[in-house]
C-alpha cells in the first residue's frame, strides 16, 4: 500500500548547516499492516511520516502510495491526503470550533458530506472515542487525552485507508496516555493500515506486525516486535533499547 | 441555590472568580451582564470628559478674554425644521450642514473600512505567498503607501487617477482612504495569520482541504479574532483621517465646519461640535468592538 523507494532529505538549518533526515530510505508497508517506527529523537521518524503525507518535500525518491507516485507534479495532493489521516503530536484541534465542528467541518468541506450526514459519522465516531458528552464543547474545555481522541475522530471523520500517529502520547500527563493508546489498539485491531511513530514500547510489542528502528535516517533493524524485543542483532538498537527500557 | 433569581446570582459571582467557567452562564443573563459593564463605562468616560471640557471652560473665563458664546446657533446646524431653499420650499425637518457632514463622514468612513477589510486581507495574504513576484508587489504597494502622506495620496488620486478615470470626489476619497487603511490592515492581517500556530495550517491540509478551504476556514477566523484590537486602532484611525478628504472639496463634517466658521464666525463652538461629532463616531466604534471581542472569546 506503502512504498518508499531511495527517499533522501535534507533540512537546511537557520545557521546553513544541512542535517540529513532521511538518507537512502525505503520500506514496504502492506494494507492492513501496523507499523511502529522507533529510533532516538532526531532520527528521521516524523519526517518519514511528514513526507508520506507531503507536509514535507522529499529531495529525490519515491514514495507511492496505492500505486500513485505522489511526488508526481500531476497528482492533486489534496485528493492523496484525504485518504491519509494524520494524528498530530500537540493535536492541532481548531480552538475556535467546537468538538463536534471540529470532526465535521473536513467531511462537509472536503468530502463534500451533507450537513446530517457528517454528524451522524462525527456522533457515531465521538462515541466510539468515548468522547460524545463532550460534543459542544470547544477545545480548550477539554484535557489533553481528550484532545487527542477528538483528534483521532478528526481524522477518522475522512474514512483514510492509512492513519499515522506522530507521537500521538508525547505531549500527554501520563495518566492519559492509557485513553489515547487504547483508541490506537482498537483501531489496530480493526485492521487500519497503521504507521505509528511513538516512545511506547507497550503499545509497538502488543499491537504491531512490525517495528522499525532508525537512526540518522536510515532503519537499523526492523522486524516483528517478538524479534526486536527479545532478540535484537544490532548494537544500536541494542543500545537504544538499554537506554529506554 | 434553587431560586432562579438567587441561582444566577450565585452563579454569576462563581464566574467572576473562575473565568474557565464562564459557559455556565445562561447566554441572556450574559448579555445583560455585557450590557451594563459597557454602559457604566460609556458612563465613566462621559464623566471624565465633562470634568476636563468644564475647567477648561473655567479657567478660559478667568482669562479675561470677553467671547460671547453662541451654543445656541449649534443646534440649527445640526437639525432644523424649515424650508431648504426656494427650490424646495415644504416645511419639513431637515439636517443642518453638520449633520450633513457627519453623514458623509459616516457615509465614507464606513465605505473605506469596507474596502480597507478587503484590500488587507489580499494583501496580508499575499505578503506570505510562495510565490517571490506576489511578495514583492504587496511589499511595495505596503511600503509605498505607508511612507507617503495620506493627503499628498488624495491629491494624487484625486487630480491624477481621477482625472484619467473621471472619478467624483467621493469615489477618489474612498479609494485613496481604503488604499491607505489596506496597506496597515494588510499588515496587521500579515502578523495575524503568521501568529497561528503552523499546526493548524498542517492539520487542515492533512485533512485533504485546499491552502485556500484551511486559510477562509481555519487560519482567517481564528487570525482575525486575534488582530481585533489593532484592526479597531486602525479603522478609529480611519475615521479622524477622512476629514483630509475636505481638501478635494467633499463635504465631509471637517468641509462643513470650515464653510460654518468661515460663514459664521463661531470658531469655538463649531469646531468643539465636530470634535464631539467625531467622537461619537469613533467611540462608539471603540465599544463595538470591544463587544464583539468579548463575544468571541467564548471558545478560549
Amino acid at each position: 500500500m506503502i512504498k518508499a523507494k531511495n527517499v533522501y532529505k535534507t533540512f537546511k538549518t537557520t545557521d546553513r548547516r544541512e542535517v540529513k533526515a532521511l538518507v537512502d530510505f525505503s520500506t514496504d508497508i502492506k494494507k492492513g499492516e501496523v507499523v511502529v517506527i522507533i529510533g532516538p529523537s532526531g532520527s528521521g521518524k516524523s519526517t518519514f511520516l511528514r513526507c508520506l503525507n507531503r507536509l514535507e518535500e522529499i529531495d529525490s525518491g519515491d514514495i507511492i502510495i496505492d500505486g500513485v507516485n505522489i511526488n508526481d507534479k500531476k497528482v492533486n495532493i489534496n485528493k492523496i491526503r484525504e485518504e491519509i489521516g494524520m494524528v498530530f503530536q500537540l493535536f492541532n484541534l481548531f480552538p475556535h470550533k467546537t468538538v463536534l465542528e471540529n470532526v465535521t467541518l473536513s467531511q462537509v468541506v472536503v468530502r463534500k458530506r451533507s450537513k446530517n450526514e457528517a454528524l451522524e459519522v462525527a456522533r457515531g465516531l465521538l462515541k466510539k472515542v468515548g468522547i460524545l458528552e463532550k460534543e459542544n464543547g470547544y477545545p480548550s474545555q477539554l484535557s489533553g487525552g481528550q484532545q487527542q481522541r477528538v483528534a483521532i475522530a478528526r481524522a477518522l471523520a475522512m474514512h483514510p485507508k492509512i492513519m499515522m500517529f506522530d507521537e500521538a502520547t508525547s505531549a500527554l500527563d501520563p495518566e492519559m496516555i492509557g485513553e489515547v493508546l487504547d483508541v490506537m489498539k482498537t483501531l489496530a485491531r480493526e485492521g487500519m493500515t497503521m504507521v505509528v511513530v511513538t516512545h511506547e514500547m507497550g503499545f509497538a510489542r502488543e499491537v504491531s506486525d512490525r517495528v522499525v528502528f532508525m537512526d540518522e535516517g536510515r532503519i537499523v533493524e526492523e522486524g516483528t516486535a517478538e524479534h526486536f524485543f527479545t532478540n535484537p542483532t544490532h548494537e544500536r538498537t541494542k543500545l537504544f533499547l538499554s537506554q529506554i527500557l | 441555590m434553587v431560586c432562579g433569581l438567587c441561582r444566577r446570582a450565585c452563579q454569576a459571582t462563581k464566574i467572576t472568580k473562575k473565568r474557565g467557567e464562564r459557559f455556565r452562564i445562561p447566554p441572556f443573563f450574559k448579555e445583560r451582564r455585557l450590557v451594563l459593564t459597557f454602559t457604566k463605562r460609556s458612563i465613566i468616560t462621559l464623566v471624565v470628559l465633562a470634568i476636563i471640557i468644564g475647567s477648561a471652560y473655567y479657567f478660559f473665563s478667568q482669562r479675561g478674554i470677553t467671547y460671547i458664546w453662541h451654543w445656541e446657533k449649534m443646534p440649527e446646524m445640526l437639525f432644523y425644521h424649515g424650508a431648504k431653499s426656494a427650490d424646495d420650499p415644504t416645511i419639513r425637518l431637515r439636517m443642518g450642514v453638520l449633520m450633513m457632514g457627519f453623514m458623509l463622514t459616516l457615509k465614507i468612513s464606513i465605505a473605506s473600512t469596507f474596502f480597507g477589510i478587503i484590500i488587507g486581507t489580499v494583501v496580508g495574504i499575499a505578503r506570505l505567498s510562495k510565490e517571490p513576484v506576489t511578495r514583492w508587489l504587496s511589499l511595495t504597494y505596503v511600503e509605498l503607501i505607508r511612507n507617503t502622506p495620506l493627503l499628498v495620496q488624495i491629491y494624487i488620486i484625486y487630480f491624477f487617477v481621477g482625472t484619467m478615470l473621471r472619478l467624483s470626489a467621493f469615489t477618489a476619497g474612498t479609494a485613496a482612504l481604503s488604499i491607505f487603511a489596506g496597506a496597515y490592515v494588510g499588515e496587521i492581517v500579515r502578523a495575524g495569520i503568521q501568529s497561528i500556530h503552523k499546526g493548524q495550517m498542517e492539520a487542515s491540509r492533512s485533512l485533504g482541504m485546499s491552502y485556500a478551504n484551511a486559510m477562509r476556514y481555519i487560519i482567517l477566523p481564528q487570525a482575525f479574532k486575534r488582530i481585533i484590537p489593532p484592526l479597531a486602532g486602525q479603522f478609529i484611525s480611519l475615521i479622524k483621517d477622512s476629514s483630509l478628504v475636505s481638501v478635494i472639496a467633499l463635504a465631509d463634517l471637517t468641509f462643513q465646519a470650515i464653510q460654518g466658521v468661515a460663514r459664521t464666525y463661531h470658531a469655538f463652538e463649531i469646531y468643539f461640535t465636530v470634535a464631539f461629532l467625531y467622537l461619537v463616531m469613533t467611540f462608539t466604534l471603540s465599544m463595538a468592538t470591544q463587544y464583539i471581542e468579548r463575544r468571541l472569546a467564548i471558545s478560549d
